[in-house]
């Protein structure tokens, strides 16, 4: 970790948090997005899988600490043994997971269709994928109302979660145009 | 956004050590947790409010803390309520009602420079074994809860010039220029924490006599210590 | 520490004129003369280090940012201009460290810039144009003690050396405050308090006033008046710098210019109309 890299972990970290607080953008087909998840992407397609996956971990710290950092203000140690944890702690592995894509196939030598295809590949298994997996999962043992539900229950998300893995692509490509990533 | 956090004060809560109050918390979570009579969980309410009210906050501000949060383990109740039963939405709210009451007391009585170095010695066992980086860990969350507000800020600059171009429910026109900037100010950061000599000098890794051990400034020990530190 | 090793001769503070290397004009100056007792110091002894410049390429980004510049800066205040892209900045990160010369070598008090970065940064504090990005900590008194924690001071020392600072520049009551519901201004003073806490012989400000309004400014130009500390300026805001020992123009990463403000300032104007 060089102080640069803690830069961009930290201020990645702060963007997750941030973006929280942004109201939920209603999208052309009527669901409403909320950005939190849409700053985990990016912290991932953006740094890359180290640390892409470093950023939401010190969200998470933050959130033990107290600090009302998740969207809506919640925070503090509750939130760890929530319901909802798995989609809190399912950030780490799936910005890991969207960053390891992204590394590899975000490069200059690939055409830019692959370059875009790979990213909104990579941000849809990783966070979609990966972040529901780890969520789904808690919410059915924490609450005991079963996978099925919980699955089901979980569905009404993934149209905003998908939108968002395309802007998270197209923003990335965006930014890379403008700045050398060097995840 | 973050007023949550800790203010220096005198009341025994804010005396006593993070690292202990941050313990007790876990503690406490982890035996509310196993707990499922409502009767139990009712009765550790009047605690929490009273660590609670053992801040010194005014109730106002008190309130302020805990009415978001109170949103959600409402809705958390009322989903168990209407998926599975009375009884475990009971519970569910009010065992995350009395955790509440106790991280808020913990997060009111510690400052964040506290909290990082609590974090920096828990972390000191992993660092001595070369897992972690206690100090960089621990200046990377101090900087991210000091850099909050500041992103916040040009959150709300950037959607104010984008509403005026017509942009503002247009994510990529607020994601591109937020991340830009948030990359120009890393590179920025980085600098000027170098040029404030972090990292601080690790009297206990370096075994050679010539490492000063406490009070004296001990510029010289890091010869080439530029960015680029593993 | 390879203090031993330097070949370089080190000027005599204060009594050599600055030198010009490449100067293409203004060879011709006055010996500046040390101005110690016009002004206030807070009754601390004024003190300067010797920064060296020998032959200093920086090259960024295939771009050059500075070309062989060679000058030895020992007097009290001087102040840097030159339009944008002109490699003043980087000259004021070079002395630090921050920025690598691909040729030559920079040295403070004899000390290397790369070598002894951290010896250099003991004694040589920075003041960024951004106050924000030089704040670490949430609360004043929290960043103040950052600094002093890098550099190795305890406790106790620390607790007395963050109240002085921020004593000094009349901000004794930000203690507690926290830093975003400071102004701009106030950040300003105290990203200084955390440079002055460490007790350096030698600040750097890089654009000070850029993100000030007046009342501020003029605090900040308070403040330099009677800093006892060695000040380089590099600055947009001339002002600032009319009553400086000496004032350094930058053109294209070359020095075009060396003398007493007045003079210099004459020539930056003319250069960039």
């Amino acid at each position: 970790m060089t102080t640069r890299d803690i830069g961009l972990v930290a201020l990645f970290a702060a963007v997750i948090v941030a973006l929280g607080t942004v109201p939920a953008l209603p999208l052309a087909f009527g669901v409403p997005i909320t950005l939190q998840s849409l700053g985990v992407m990016l912290a991932g397609l953006i740094l890359g899988a180290k640390r892409g996956a470093l950023a939401p971990i010190v969200v998470i710290v933050l959130v033990g600490i107290g600090l009302p950092v998740l969207a809506g203000g919640r925070g503090g140690l509750p939130v760890y043994a929530g319901p909802t944890a798995g989609f809190l702690f399912g950030w780490v592995p799936s910005a890991f997971v969207a960053g390891w894509i992204a590394e590899r196939f975000d490069r200059p030598e690939n055409t830019a269709a692959v370059r875009f295809v790979g990213l909104v590949a990579a941000a849809v298994l990783g966070v979609v994928v990966v972040l529901y997996a780890c969520g789904i999962g808690w919410l059915a043992l924490v609450t005991g109302i079963g996978f099925s539900k919980a699955f089901f229950g979980s569905l009404a998300f993934v149209p905003g979660d998908v939108a968002k893995a395309v802007i998270a692509a197209i923003v990335t490509r965006k930014v890379g145009d403008a700045w050398a990533l060097r995840r | 956004m973050i007023d949550g956090i800790g203010e220096t004060g005198t009341t025994l809560l804010h005396r006593l050590p993070a690292g202990g109050k941050l313990a007790g918390l876990a503690i406490v979570a982890t035996l509310l947790f196993f707990v499922s009579n409502p009767a139990l969980l009712a009765a550790a309410l009047p605690f929490g409010a009273a660590a609670m009210l053992a801040t010194g906050r005014p109730p106002a501000v008190l309130l302020h803390q805990i009415a978001v949060p109170a949103i959600t383990i409402a809705l958390v109740g009322l989903a168990d309520l209407l998926l599975v039963d009375a009884e475990t939405a009971l519970v569910v709210v009010l065992r995350l009602a009395a955790l509440l009451a106790f991280a808020v007391a913990v997060t009111l009585t510690t400052t964040s420079a506290e909290l990082a170095d609590t974090f920096e010695r828990a972390l000191a066992p992993f660092d001595r074994a070369g897992l972690v980086d206690a100090p960089r860990a621990a200046l990377t969350l101090t900087l991210a809860i000091r850099f909050v507000p500041l992103v916040g800020q040009e959150i709300a600059a950037i959607r104010e010039a984008q509403a005026v171009r017509g942009l503002a429910a247009n994510p990529v026109a607020l994601a591109v220029p937020l991340i830009v900037r948030i990359l120009v100010r890393a590179e920025r950061v980085a600098e000027a924490i170098d040029a404030r000599g972090f990292p601080p000098p690790r009297p206990d890794r370096s075994r050679s006599p010539t490492s000063p051990m406490g009070g004296a400034p001990s510029p010289s020990q890091m010869p080439g210590d530029l960015h680029d530190h593993p | 520490m390879e203090r031993g090793c330097l070949t370089l001769v080190r000027p005599l503070p204060k009594q050599s004129p600055p030198l010009l290397t490449r100067g293409r004009r203004e060879v011709e100056m006055s010996p500046s003369e040390p101005p110690d007792d016009r002004r206030a110091t807070n009754d601390r002894p004024m003190v300067a280090q010797t920064i060296v410049f020998s032959e200093v390429d920086v090259v960024r980004e295939g771009r050059s940012a500075l070309e062989a510049v060679s000058l030895t800066l020992a007097e009290h205040r001087i102040g840097i201009v030159g339009l944008n892209g002109s490699g003043k900045s980087t000259l004021l990160k070079a002395i630090v460290g921050l920025v690598r010369p691909t040729g030559g070598r920079i040295t403070v008090d004899g000390r290397d810039a790369i070598a002894e970065a951290r010896a250099v940064r003991a004694t040589t504090g920075f003041l960024f144009q951004d106050p924000d990005n030089q704040i670490v900590f949430p609360i004043v008194a929290e960043d103040l003690a950052f600094g002093l924690k890098n550099h190795g001071f305890d406790r106790r020392e620390t607790a007395a050396r963050v109240a002085a600072a921020l004593d000094r520049l009349g901000i004794g009551g930000f203690a507690k405050r926290r830093i975003h519901e400071l102004s701009g201004g106030e950040k300003q003073l105290v990203a200084l308090a955390g440079v002055l806490a460490l007790g350096p012989k030698t600040v750097l400000f890089d654009e000070p006033t850029s993100q000030l309004d007046l009342r501020n400014r003029n605090r900040l130009e308070d403040v330099l008046r009677v800093m006892p500390e060695q000040a380089i300026v590099v600055a947009h805001d001339l002002e600032l710098l009319a009553d400086f020992d000496r004032v350094i123009v930058m053109e294209a990463g070359r020095v075009v210019a060396d003398d007493r403000p007045a003079r210099a300032l004459a020539v930056y104007r003319e250069r960039a109309a």
